[in-house]
């Protein structure tokens, strides 16, 4: 191994070695976009429904509308639906008993019970309770329509079925104008959490792990390598290695990692490893800096995370750089966060290519060249000064 | 296996390290004995190649030694004065990460680390943490790194501040087999007790010069060869003193109000004439102390100030 690997894994080993880092760099983060994408994810504005009561072709035929309505059905209790409805779990409960699957069947009028809890969601799911209600209501006064004519009731399904299936039905197509929405469309509810979270994470452990930068000047480890047969180039090489190597590992498990435990779509994986793979250069670099100018773990650290999470949030990876407004918008183009969670958007959202991404793929390499050149000096005569 | 010659470093306004010229041959432990701010880790820095020279030079086994002279820092093994080691990693992996710097791989890295494991007496905590050492063992271990690649030239700078003095015993017992072996030591140090037990060749240094240079008994005939006694009691001191002058070994008599101070050549010799002498001239004496040289006197003798100063 060469004295540039051996300083690069060595850096990477004490990285992984510290136990905190273990959740902070790779728990953490997980847990985050678990969290984000169960809270506001895309799917989460799904309307939900609870139908309490026995089961019945009344309530079959209803969770069967609902369902195609885009509506997410569950069956319970009166009294799991009365919780779900106090706790918010649920949007609308519908209280159905054996008489009404009885009226229901018999074509009579059933009274359902309806219940819509506080949430100002709710309101839309009721309507579309109203509408599946309507349909059910339709259907079943076809077939009994055509049964009081004398058609016996297999056959008047069918000739409904039939009529349903020949019947150009007008459809229409919703075009959304909000530019904003159509932003988000196509994405998974975890996709979005997993690009900002990524960015974010890799760019805030790498900084705080400037640290061991630091470390190594106060062991006096420093003057022990440079007694050895290498050249301050390979020395700082190394540790520019080592940064990087600490930056995609994170990155790597946090995209694998998300991919295979909440289904993230990363779109073209090769060029989304290769936004990551320019970002983790300008996150190490920033990391070389703040260790070569900073000579104190604490203030390092504070430093590395106050700036990574100023930089985070400007960079879109708290709120979506799309909800920011115009001046907001073009100050946040001053972080790499920024042309990383664009590119990567391009990527996930929309099938970019790698045309398409190549702005970003420059303004990230551009980035990366100068402050590595930046934090090469600064390591170097940080060395310098350690000696 | 070291040459320096007219080593000078200045730092801005302050000269560090002014002139300094030395050789260490093979098998030899050369000492540089000062106190604190001497110097000494400056020219420790300069022939480990750690930062440049104003002016001079060094040659380790004829090779220039500078910042970026990587075939000379091959020859050298650096034991700095802090501990030089990572405290989140093993002593084994701290072994097998220096060793890959010294371009030592493979199997050969691991037997290498294992003999100095067993050297430094860690083989049975190799895999712990370093940061659960003892102190004394952490120092075992910064000298066991500055082994690893059988270096031609072994530089310990102050390896014994701060450790116990069972530690310190096995760590001055190490540089004496290392000498017997064959390799040259740089051996820096303020403890007196260390260069004379130590060094074949001792240079006394002060304020970036080197006052003096040769073995112990060379040093310390540079004050004459004369011991002291003091003499301690009563009586009729100015008498005594008078009497003890005409002694021919007394050199010198002080008095200091609470007893005699005597310069004398050959103390344990002319001991019995003198407390003869002082008891016949009236004093009654109750302790007598007979001070011989040692290095402590050599570099008060040269400088003027004592060497813990």
């Amino acid at each position: 191994m060469s004295p540039l690997l051996a300083i690069a894994a060595v850096e990477l080993r004490r990285f992984l070695r510290d136990r905190s880092n273990i959740f902070f760099v790779f728990i953490f983060p997980l847990m985050l976009i678990l969290l984000l994408g169960s809270q506001f994810g895309a799917g989460s504005g799904q309307g939900k429904v609870a139908i309490a009561g026995p089961e019945s072709g009344l309530a079959s035929a209803l969770a069967a509308e609902l369902r195609s309505a885009g509506v997410a059905v569950t069956a319970s209790g009166a009294d799991a639906a009365r919780a779900d409805l106090s706790r918010g779990r649920t949007d609308v409960a519908l209280f159905l008993d054996e008489a009404d699957g009885q009226a229901y069947e018999a074509g009579r009028t059933a009274e359902l019970g309806v219940v819509m809890a506080s949430q100002s969601s709710a309101q839309a799911v009721l309507q579309q309770v109203r509408t599946a209600v309507q349909a059910v209501s339709l259907g079943r006064g076809q077939l009994a329509a055509l049964a009081g004519a004398g058609v016996p009731e297999a056959n008047a399904r069918q000739a409904l079925d039939r009529a349903a299936a020949q019947t150009a039905v007008p459809t229409v197509e919703i075009v959304d104008t909000n530019e904003v929405t159509r932003a988000f469309r196509g994405l998974g509810r975890f996709d979005l959490g997993a690009a900002q979270q990524v960015l974010l994470f890799v760019f805030l452990s790498s900084l705080t792990g400037a640290v061991t930068l630091i470390q190594g000047r106060r062991f006096g480890v420093v003057g022990r390598v440079m007694s050895a047969p290498v050249s301050s180039g390979q020395v700082v090489a190394g540790q520019a290695l080592g940064r990087f190597a600490i930056a995609a590992v994170q990155g790597g498990f946090i995209m694998a990692g998300t991919a295979l435990l909440f289904g993230v779509e990363w779109g073209n994986l090769w060029l989304s490893a290769l936004v990551l793979v320019l970002f983790c250069a300008v996150s190490a670099a920033a990391a070389m800096i703040i260790g070569s100018v900073i000579d104190h773990d604490s203030a390092a650290a504070g430093v590395g995370v106050g700036g990574g999470l100023v930089l985070g949030g400007l960079g879109g990876c708290m709120v979506p750089p799309e909800f920011f407004p115009d001046t907001l918008a073009a100050i946040s183009y001053a972080t790499p966060h920024r042309w990383a969670y664009d590119a990567l958007a391009a990527i996930q959202r929309r099938g970019g290519t790698l045309g398409d991404i190549l702005p970003q793929l420059g303004v990230l390499a551009a980035m990366a060249a100068a402050l590595l050149l930046l934090g090469a000096w600064l390591l170097r005569r940080s060395l310098n000064r350690a000696l | 296996m070291l040459a320096v010659h007219s080593l000078t470093k200045r730092f801005g306004e302050l000269t560090a390290v002014d002139g300094v010229s030395f050789h260490i041959r093979a098998g030899e432990t050369y000492g540089l004995l000062g106190p604190n701010g001497a110097g000494k880790t400056t020219i420790i820095s300069m022939v480990a190649g750690l930062i440049p020279a104003n002016d001079g030079t060094v040659h380790v086994a004829g090779r220039p030694m500078t910042p970026a002279g990587t075939e000379a820092k091959r020859t050298i093994g650096l034991v700095p004065q802090e501990l030089a080691i990572y405290p989140d990693l093993t002593a084994r992996e701290n072994l097998l990460f220096f060793g890959r710097l010294q371009g030592i791989t493979g199997k050969e890295l691991t037997r290498r680390a294992d003999e100095v494991l067993e050297l430094i007496g860690l083989a049975d905590r190799a895999g712990d943490l370093t940061k659960k050492y003892s102190g004394g063992m952490k120092r075992r271990l910064n000298i066991g790194i500055g082994l690893l690649h059988r270096p031609g030239l072994l530089i310990l700078d102050e390896p014994t501040v701060g450790v116990d003095p069972q530690s310190r015993n096995a760590i001055l017992e190490s540089v004496e087999r290392l000498s017997v072996e064959g390799m040259a030591v740089l051996y820096t140090t303020h403890y007196m007790e260390e260069a004379e037990r130590l060094c074949d060749r001792i240079a006394i240094i002060d304020e970036g010069r080197i006052q003096a240079e040769g073995t112990r008994d060379e040093l310390i005939t540079l004050t004459g060869g004369v011991d002291r006694i003091n003499l301690r009691g009563g009586g009729s001191m100015a008498r005594a003193a008078e009497a003890l002058r005409a002694l021919p070994a007394v050199r010198r008599v002080d008095s200091d109000g609470t007893g005699l101070l005597l310069t004398v050549s050959d103390g344990p010799t002319a001991l019995a004439g003198i407390v003869t002498g002082a008891g016949h001239a009236g004093m009654s004496v109750t302790s007598v102390e007979v001070v011989r040289p040692d290095l402590e006197s050599v570099f008060l003798h040269l400088t003027g100030k004592a060497l813990r100063d």
